[in-house]
């Protein structure tokens, strides 16, 4: 490198800091070149396929758990009971948003329709616990306790009809109860549903059970 | 200088002639250190906040906006957050030379302060030797730096702490280098000497500046060592923080961190100070003569210069520091060995030889005279 490269090196390094801060002088002094948004009072229209949070529309779904069997990170827990009309019930349906990576999975499953991404995306909590999402207000307890009650009920009611048709039962004949939670008589109804009308005995345990367990 | 303010405080004050002189020097001394470090500390902090909008206008964001008006308290929110955040040291550190560090740094960056040329009257200690003493005390942020380094126990640490001490070592040559024509034309090393001899009626071309051309290329050759003694980002490898994560204060949290962070800010006021008192005309305010004014406004309007004056180069300062990507370390060592080293030497040897030749006389000078 002669003296002519080494003038050459000064200069360039002269040359090209000056273009290079006339640059940022540019964008410093012009105000219209801000993009900012000023977060909590302005924000960005969210896309209208926008993966937001999950929410359940409980009264449509149907306890399917596709979205359960679906799910690559196992958030969404479920339990249901077998109600009085052979229908399921919803006992609980809680997602973890925390563990959640909103792959949309479960919404394209579901086959009701009922699991939807909304374009909420805000949450901060406390406490990790504070992240899952319940969609069921009341207790799963509750409402099982309560099916099971239904459940026992009509089965009685079926078992006084029945027994009234066969031999007009005298009155304060004690109606047998098909104890609720007999695994025999439970495996007995499902095998022949059709025969035994409303004779179903109550809390049959579902596979969906299974996604209840992982509750955190 | 504090002696004498304390003599005429007693002959002004009637109620104090018992206080025996040494009290008051001592109780002046201790004043005046707290007024410029309060001064330091409020700078420092404002500093920060004006770095943060400087850079958010340069890339089109707004920057701190939310605390105060306009943000403007952001600084001490800042502030309150490192000094209520955990004191973290490593287990494996050497903790004596671990809590020292960063007072020697901020020592090193804070004593500058004393010889700082403020104002006609107002400068803490006129020393003899105030360059000399700049560079000196300065330098005691090499010894701060390394120790942080080392006793972080901390690769990135250690790393960031040794090229600290190749950079501000190579850098502390061109930077005396380019200082020494302004001791030159002034003939002393006492910072208000240098101010003083950049007088005169001329306004703006009383400077040293624009003395000879040897001068004017002296005044950009120390702002860019001097930019490099900072640390600051051309030249902030030893932060690095894409490679070193923040280089030797990795380790640092809290009012530890604040610490090496103000002793940042600080050392660009000094900088700028240095540059503005040795090239810039110090607190000569233009067309006026801030001496022949009474003292209680020559002090003022030569303060206001001169905050103007260093403050702007800070400004400028900042203004690189968004604009210019990090010099890789060889690049750096070029810079500073093969291309400041010479070059502010050929300056010295030029300053020299013109104030040989002409009698100590720059061009404005000479033009004036040419004109009568």
């Amino acid at each position: 490198m002669g003296l002519k490269g080494y003038l050459h090196d000064i200069w360039e390094a002269v040359a090209t800091t000056a273009k290079g801060m006339r640059i940022t002088a540019r964008y410093g002094v012009d105000p219209r070149e801000t993009i900012t948004l000023q977060y909590p009072e302005e924000r960005w229209e969210p896309s209208e396929r926008f993966r937001g949070f999950l929410h359940n529309d409980i009264k449509r779904c149907t306890s399917c758990t596709m979205c359960v069997k679906v799910c690559p990170v196992d958030c969404i827990s479920l339990e249901s009971v077998r109600g009085a009309d052979k229908k399921l019930v919803l006992a609980s349906y809680d997602i973890n948003i925390g563990r959640c990576m909103y792959c949309g999975l479960c919404v394209e499953v579901c086959p009701p329709k009922s699991l939807t991404h909304t374009s909420g995306y805000e949450k901060a909590t406390v406490t990790r616990g504070e992240l899952i999402l319940h969609f069921v207000p009341e207790d799963a307890e509750e409402i099982k306790a309560r099916v099971a009650k239904q459940v026992a009920e009509a089965a009685a009611k079926a078992e006084a009809e029945k027994s009234a048709k066969a031999e007009a039962p005298p009155m304060g004949w004690p109606a047998p109860v098909f104890a609720a939670g007999n695994p025999g008589a439970g495996a007995d109804a499902e095998k022949k549903p059709a025969r035994e009308q409303k004779g179903e005995p109550a809390n049959r345990e579902e596979p969906p059970k299974e996604g209840g367990e992982r509750t955190e | 200088m504090m002696e004498s303010l304390a003599v005429s405080l007693v002959n002004a004050v009637p109620a104090l002639s018992g206080v025996p002189l040494w009290t008051m020097t001592l109780l002046v001394m201790v004043v005046v250190a707290a007024v410029v470090l309060t001064f330091a500390l409020l700078y420092a902090g404002l500093a920060t906040y004006v770095e943060r909008k400087v850079a958010g206008d340069i890339q089109a964001r707004i920057g701190p906006n939310r605390v105060g008006p306009l943000g403007l308290l952001q600084f001490l929110a800042d502030g309150i957050k490192l000094l209520l955040k955990e004191d973290i040291i490593p287990a494996k550190a050497d903790r004596f030379l671990f809590a020292l560090a960063p007072y020697l740094v901020f020592i090193g960056s804070f004593a500058a302060f004393v010889v700082v040329p403020f104002g006609v009257g107002l400068i803490a200690s006129d020393l003899n030797i105030g360059v000399y003493y700049v560079m000196a005390i300065s330098s005691l942020v090499v010894v701060g730096v390394m120790l942080a380094g080392w006793s972080s126990n901390n690769k990135w640490a250690l790393l960031g702490g040794m090229r600290a001490a190749a950079q501000i070592v190579s850098y502390e040559v061109p930077v005396g280098m380019a200082l020494l024509p302004a001791v030159l034309i002034a003939g002393s090393l006492s910072l208000q000497d240098i101010v003083r001899s950049q007088g005169g009626l001329l306004g703006i071309f009383g400077w040293n500046l624009f003395h000879n051309p040897f001068t004017f290329v002296s005044f950009f050759l120390y702002y860019t060592a001097a930019l490099a003694e900072t640390n600051r980002t051309p030249f902030d490898i030893p932060e690095a923080e894409s490679e070193l994560v923040s280089g030797y204060h990795v380790e640092y949290s809290g009012i530890r961190f604040a610490f090496f962070f103000l002793a940042e800010y600080g050392d660009m006021f000094v900088v700028s100070a240095l540059a503005t008192a040795c090239f810039l005309g110090g607190w000569h305010v233009p067309f006026l003569d801030a001496e022949a004014l009474p003292v209680a406004w020559g002090n003022l309007f030569s303060l206001g210069v001169f905050l103007a004056k260093a403050l702007g180069l800070v400004l400028l300062m900042m203004w690189i520091r968004w604009t210019l990507p990090r010099l890789r370390v060889d690049q750096l060592m070029r810079m500073s060995w093969k291309y400041l080293v010479p070059i502010t030497f050929f300056n010295l040897l030029g300053v020299s030889l013109w104030l040989l030749v002409f009698h100590g006389k720059g061009i404005p000078r000479m033009i004036a005279s040419l004109f009568g």
